[in-house]
């Protein structure tokens, strides 16, 4: 199995962080693609974060409260090895129809 | 992900003038069987920010409910017309019973449970849900107003004050006002011009909520922290039929996103 790690997306009109409000989602959960994950707050407004990726969740980044910058880790993913094959690959299905979605960040390994 | 149809539909006047409300009808996945739930937005928000962004489109969707979302005159994208009359309560409620019709909402009737339709709406949306809801109880199944106050915080608004600070930067003494307009400013693309139309309109129409109350059942939402909400009490007792949450550590802005919000009001809905 592999690893695979979403930052914390852009979120758009220059906001560089969000306040994690509450996770919908743990640590050893099987989650659904485009299944809510996280909610987290900006300076501007509130939001719900769908999963980019099918998956067993391994980490959470950021308790209630906490900050997190935009392009810092906020989950990571447990994945078969052939999905993370190629570095930064991202998921084949369809995109989720929202405005902001987490991308894969390429595995450094 | 759910079907959308855009707002393309019959011309009609509304009071004279032409209906030209944004708004979009989400469809779920397969066919909706109950009666479809009109979402209402606040001030200086949007169908997006307020409800697709803060996760309801897909909660709704998940639940099986066919969603109309509409923008507010001046907001999202709805147009911003100039005439102050377009932003009066009482004629944007006139639209939204002119846009039901339109979306094929007929007369509730307890038996068919296609009939009718539920109202979600937040902040200003609340308060028109209300006084909707009490002009039309012929339509109206069941109601969700979250963050609600007894007294429409827009009515107090400080609009010389506001104004000065956008021509000239004066500060603003009235610290409600300072935050209203904070919080206006930070949506980028929001039309400043309409949203103080949309103040001075709701000024020459405070909201009076002994007025019409709704006879129908209402749940009424707030964060613990919600400075605007903490009149919220007085509305359920003037419903009398009113269930009353509080979501703990959420604010005017934050509870929005709060699942346990949003499963109250599924939950609700459904009952």
């Amino acid at each position: 199995m592999a690893e695979l790690s979403f930052p914390l997306p852009d979120l758009g009109e220059g906001l560089i962080e969000a306040t994690v409000l509450e996770w919908l989602v743990e640590p050893g959960e099987q989650v659904e693609r485009n299944q809510p994950l996280v909610e987290v707050e900006t300076t501007k407004s509130a939001v719900e974060l769908p999963s980019p990726q099918a998956g067993k969740v391994l980490r959470t980044y950021g308790v209630p409260g906490a900050k997190v910058s935009v392009g810092e880790p906020l989950i990571v993913f447990e994945v078969a090895d052939d999905a993370a094959g190629i570095v930064g690959t991202v998921p084949r299905d369809e995109a989720p129809k929202r405005r902001v979605r987490l991308t894969a960040v390429p595995d450094e390994d | 992900m759910n079907a959308r149809h855009q707002g393309t539909r019959p011309e009609h006047l509304v009071e004279g003038s032409r209906q030209e409300l944004a708004f979009q009808v989400h469809e779920p996945d397969a066919a909706a069987l109950e009666r479809p739930v009109l979402l209402l937005h606040g001030f200086a928000s949007s169908s997006r920010l307020n409800w697709s962004d803060a996760g309801w489109l897909s909660a709704l969707a998940d639940a099986g409910r066919r969603v109309v979302t509409v923008d507010l005159p001046g907001h999202g994208s709805s147009p911003a017309p100039d005439e102050l009359d377009e932003y009066s309560p009482s004629r944007i409620r006139a639209e939204l019973l002119q846009l039901l019709a339109d979306v094929g909402v007929r007369p509730y009737r307890a038996e068919d449970p296609a009939s009718g339709v539920d109202l979600i709406g937040y902040s200003l949306g609340a308060r028109l849900a209300w006084e909707f809801g009490g002009a039309q109880p012929q339509l109206v199944h069941r109601m969700v107003l979250g963050g609600p106050a007894s007294h429409d915080p827009l009515a107090d608004f400080d609009l010389a004050a506001a104004q000065q600070f956008l021509a000239d930067g004066t500060p603003i003494a009235d610290r409600s006002t300072q935050e209203l307009l904070r919080m206006a400013q930070l949506v980028p693309g929001n039309n400043m011009f309409a949203l103080m139309s949309m103040v001075q309109a709701i000024k020459a129409e405070p909201f009076t909520p002994t007025e019409a109350v709704p006879k129908m059942p209402l749940l009424l939402v707030a964060g613990e922290q919600d400075e605007l909400a903490s009149t919220m009490p007085e509305l359920a007792r003037l419903s009398g039929r009113a269930d009353v949450v509080w979501i703990p550590g959420r604010t005017h802005a934050d509870v929005v996103t709060s699942r346990a919000f949003k499963k109250a009001a599924i939950a609700f809905l459904a009952s």
